[in-house]
């Protein structure tokens, strides 16, 4: 990939950034006035209610005191940006895990408890006065205001919370639409949902933050008097005094609602930013200007450090793929001049097949390190293994044992005798007996630590189950090549598809394969996952569409008599 | 205008089998199965077994502890109703008067709340038949017919709420395969196979949607269930479902929902499309992927652009609401009818002048009328009215329809040209008897397997007749 690619990718990407951090500042204003409404509600002067609210909006006061909020809602777009570009890497361990994704949740729950506390700090000025002040005045002395101390710590809380809930384990993902429509739209829904959602999902938090104050508001509140040198007041001293009071219990709830909507929101704004369509090109025109903005598909899918860019990529494919009329679709299948090459579908076809046959390696390997249940053929259906599985679990139940005795390859303790038939017998002495026992009870003992098994070992299957995860590319583009090939029968006039037609079913069929031994194999996998039955439907419809259409020519773009009869009862049976 | 009048009688072709059962014979349709639902339905009443039917009640059970019971066994209204009965009211006078005071008011509560939300109303099995597209959708054997689109599959549903499978006839299977049945499946209202895949079909029914994955190596005479169910977040039923073409997204809608509903199944994603207006009825998928037809059960209905950010147009019918819709295998026109006037309207999709906008030249036009006339003059059997269903063969050449009140089939045929869309007079076909009326109709889908336009006519005897159309 060039680097020319790469800096038109980042300007579009940060160009894209930008119009979020712009449309999550506005929403600021938005929910800002729906607290005040709600707060200042007068149901016998609706007109003084609803003037009132948007007077203390449009004030100098509110514009003023948005600043630091303002500033950061920036910081907080930062780092969801970082989030969202930053490279997707395998972490085999947690200890892995936290080395290179440490500092940056760090950073990022830093960036919620800021954005938590100065929205709670905002919204409290337009409180009444009992919550407004952090030090208020009484009889000549001052005290610390329990009341504000506790709707601070529930915006500390809320963000803290949305963190936990939304970032803490998991990589962030954006949902891309299947059903996509315009902004305003996507926005006007996504609004809805959010507002309607957020009163019910901050009733929790809230009522655990009034447990913890209860328990550790008396302590806070003393350390904070002896900071500040002030005198702390009795109010919220035992837990009656705060679950009677409903006016602060009501703001604590509407705080919470309010920030965890603003995050929900700013996730949103971000994932609908950067999923809509990239505009590409199949091949670059040799006219343009080199610096001019024009990204191919190919390059973008050649992105590998950027997740987004690589799935925009797949995507855009995939939907120029599926449409009636594309002429995308024609650009892939033209010559190009001079030269009557097909140098774009050469292109594109080279870099599909790699990546899907990359990913399948990839899994392949990972899949090795997983004990799966039992050798499958890649052919067998699913229901038969069931079958099958079944009948050994009814076999095991009961007593029933197998005809025939298990091979010496099954047993685990056997390693060093099943060398093979063919080399000489290898008996360890005494030394080696004595030296790989000292190794096995010095990994027993270093298991029993706590900890380190936890984190210094890979999880099971971790590895497939990090690869299904970001497998959105290869699921858009298994689909885009299948429909590529079938619309070349009608479009393709010069046949710059036929030659690649083999090695694209091969790709194809061979990680049909190896998803069907993994499905058969794991069936937490199977069952649990959306993402692996999301590729596994995927990849066996884009193999069905190629095999049903090229159904007559089965046989000689299959290599392998058996591949051939594996594709005719798979478009048969399934 | 084309009309019913000069409808020609079907050339009945001798029939080498099964003697009344095809009219017509190409040598493939001597491997298409033999159906007769009438015989191999379950009887409902039989199947649905409660704990209740299983014990014999006792005579002198006092009638707190029959109440007290029935609600244990059969829930509340079943034990209001108890103490409503005759035997109670003759045995606890003052019980069944309590309990008619209990339902007057709770019938007064159902009342106010209909008025304050009428869209909580529960969809009955005659609001789901007034805009299912069979016909007598409540009696008849046949619910829907469904074929798959790349093999030899076809999916019965009975008024059992079971779908029986059948494929090709051979020397040693007669075609009958699979019988699918869950408590999670009843009142099929529709079925669809799923593209681009050998064995899922998908049941819309009052439960949502049920998915099943049909496989040859289960075994015979297993339970099995679906794989997974899909459900109307609202748990309404579902009315209408369809899939595009490439079986990635599946399009459903529901009588009681304003919103058309695209799910997409493998991740098990979903996203209401909405717009305000009254609640959908019948969705049609263009062959293309390009639009999607959504009537609904008021005059209007919408054609939604796919692909231009899922923005719809709105159309507003003279009458009545869309019955039955269909598009031309081309994708570029669309037929349907309503219920308030027999006729046949057409809808374009083709952009007929330079520089204008697209909707501009999109017009609903009047292609067919439908009006009931006489086939003969000795028996005064009468052809047309009101439209129940139609289906357009796969080649283009004829469009089938079918009446809500008279029992024989239209045939007209098509001429479609590039801008242009001509329909003509055909044929009529009949049943074995004169009352005997067409319940359900579709057309087999072409393929590898298949190159002919064969019409499947699900019978309200429950037979089912194969017709090849030359």
């Amino acid at each position: 990939m060039t680097g020319a690619a790469i800096t038109t990718c980042k300007l579009l990407l940060f160009g894209r950034c930008v119009r979020a951090v712009l449309l999550s500042v506005g929403v600021q204003f938005l929910l800002l006035t729906v607290f005040l409404l709600l707060v200042n509600f007068q149901l016998l002067h609706p007109l003084n209610w609803i003037m009132g609210s948007l007077r203390l909006v449009c004030s100098f006061y509110t514009w003023f005191a948005c600043i630091p909020l303002l500033g950061a809602i920036v910081f907080y777009g930062m780092a969801l940006s970082h989030q969202h570009l930053a490279e997707r890497r395998y972490c085999p361990t947690r200890y892995r895990w936290l080395l290179h994704n440490g500092p940056r949740k760090l950073l990022f729950l830093l960036a919620h408890a800021v954005v938590g506390y100065l929205t709670a700090w905002l919204y409290t000025g337009y409180l009444h006065s009992d919550y407004r002040h952090f030090i208020y005045k009484s009889y000549g002395q001052d005290f610390v205001n329990s009341y504000h101390i506790f709707l601070l710590g529930m915006g500390l809380c809320a963000g803290g919370y949305y963190f936990a809930s939304e970032y803490i384990q998991e990589e962030i993902s954006i949902d891309f639409d299947f059903a996509e429509q315009s902004r305003p739209e996507k926005l006007r829904e996504l609004l809805y949902a959010t507002l309607l959602k957020a009163p019910i999902s901050s009733v929790m938090p809230t009522i655990c933050y009034t447990l913890v104050f209860w328990l550790f508001g008396s302590f806070l509140r003393h350390r904070l008097s002896i900071l500040l040198h002030v005198d702390t007041d009795d109010r919220l001293l035992g837990i009656i005094d705060v679950i009677s009071n409903g006016r602060l219990l009501f703001y604590a709830w509407l705080l919470g609602a309010q920030i965890v909507s603003n995050m929900h929101l700013m996730r949103c704004f971000y994932a609908t930013m950067l999923s809509e369509r990239l505009p590409m090109v199949v091949g670059r025109n040799r006219a343009s200007v080199p610096s001019e903005q024009e990204l191919t598909i190919v390059a973008g899918l050649g992105v590998f450090n950027v997740h987004v860019v690589q799935c925009l990529a797949a995507n855009f494919l995939f939907q120029e793929a599926q449409r009636n009329t594309s002429s995308v679709r024609t650009e892939i299948f033209q010559l190009t001049e001079p030269g009557n090459h097909p140098a774009n579908w050469r292109a594109l076809c080279d870099q599909c097949v790699s990546i899907v046959g990359g990913f399948t390696d990839e899994l392949n390997d990972s899949m090795r390190q997983i004990p799966l249940d039992q050798p499958i053929h890649s052919d067998a259906s699913t229901a038969l293994l069931a079958e099958k599985m079944l009948l050994r679990q009814y076999n095991q139940l009961h007593g029933i044992r197998p005809v025939v005795s298990p091979t010496y390859m099954d047993a685990p303790n056997r390693e060093w005798d099943a060398k093979g038939t063919d080399s000489i017998r290898h008996v360890p002495n005494w030394c080696e007996r004595t030296s790989s026992k000292l190794e096995k009870s010095m990994q027993q003992l270093l298991h029993r630590i706590p900890g380190i098994v936890y984190f210094f070992y890979e999880p099971e299957g971790a590895k497939t189950e990090f690869l299904i995860e970001n497998a959105l590319p290869v699921i858009w583009l298994t689909q885009a090549l299948a429909h590529i090939c079938v619309a070349s029968i009608k479009e393709d006039s010069y046949g710059v598809v036929q030659d690649d037609l083999p090695t694209i079913i091969k790709a194809l069929h061979r990680l049909k394969c190896d998803l069907d031994r993994l499905a058969n194999g794991m069936p937490n996998l199977r069952t649990n996952s959306n993402n692996f039955n999301h590729l596994r439907y995927a990849v066996r419809r884009s193999l069905y569409n190629i095999c049903t259409s090229f159904y007559k020519y089965l046989g000689d773009l299959s290599s392998t008599g058996e591949e051939l009869r594996q594709l005719q009862t798979f478009v048969y049976q399934g | 205008m084309a009309s019913l009048s000069n409808l020609k009688e079907i050339p009945s072709l001798s029939s080498p089998t099964s003697a009344g059962q095809r009219y017509n014979y190409i040598s493939e349709l001597d491997q298409y199965p033999i159906i007769n639902l009438k015989n191999e339905l379950i009887n409902p009443s039989a199947n649905r077994i409660t704990i209740g039917h299983s014990f014999i009640p006792v005579e002198t059970e006092s009638v707190p502890k029959r109440i007290s019971r029935t609600f244990f066994d059969g829930g509340f209204w079943e034990s209001l109703a108890e103490a409503r009965s005759e035997k109670t009211r003759e045995q606890a006078p003052l019980i069944s008067k309590t309990a008619d005071s209990i339902a007057y008011l709770l019938d007064l509560y159902n009342k106010i709340k209909l008025k304050v939300f009428p869209h909580t109303q529960q969809l009955s099995a005659e609001r789901i038949a007034q805009y299912a597209e069979t016909r007598d959708w409540i009696n008849s054997s046949v619910r829907y017919i469904a074929w798959h689109v790349h093999l030899f599959k076809l999916a019965v549903a009975g008024v059992d709420d079971v779908v029986r499978i059948y494929g090709r006839t051979t020397d040693n299977n007669a075609g009958m395969g699979h019988v699918l049945k869950s408590p999670t499946q009843s009142q099929i209202t529709c079925m669809a196979w799923r593209p681009l895949c050998a064995f899922e079909l998908v049941v819309g029914c009052s439960q949502g949607l049920c998915f099943w994955i049909i496989d040859n190596n289960l075994h015979l005479g297993r339970t099995i269930n679906p794989s997974h169910t899909l459900k109307h977040p609202d748990n309404l039923p579902i009315s209408s479902l369809k899939w595009n073409k490439d079986g990635t997204l599946l399009a459903s809608s529901s009588i009681g929902d304003r919103a058309i509903l695209i799910w997409h199944p493998d991740s098990k994603r979903m996203k209401p499309l909405k717009r305000l207006g009254p609640p959908g009825s019948l969705l049609s998928w263009s062959p293309g992927n390009e639009w999607i037809f959504a009537a609904t059960v008021d005059r209007v209905f919408r054609v939604w652009k796919c692909h231009d950010k899922w923005t719809s147009d709105r159309w507003v019918c003279d009458g009545g609401n869309v019955q039955a819709t269909c598009w031309s295998p081309c994708g570029r026109f669309l037929l349907f009818v309503n219920t308030a006037d027999p006729i046949l309207y057409r809808l374009q999709f083709v952009q007929l002048h330079l520089m204008t906008s697209k909707s501009d030249d999109r017009e609903v036009m009047p292609v067919a009328d439908l009006n009931a006339c006489s086939l003969d003059s000795i028996n005064h059997t009468l052809i047309g009215g009101t439209a129940q269903q139609l289906a357009w063969d796969p080649h283009g050449k004829y469009i089938v329809i079918t009446f809500k009140s008279t029992n024989s089939i239209a045939i007209f045929r098509t001429y479609i040209q590039k801008y242009d869309l001509q329909i003509s007079g055909g044929y009529y076909l009949n049943g074995q008897s004169l009352s005997e009326y067409p319940s359900f109709i579709c057309f087999q889908p072409l393929n590898k397997d298949n190159d002919c336009s064969v019409l499947t006519i699900g019978w309200s005897s429950g037979r089912i007749q194969f017709y090849a159309l030359d």
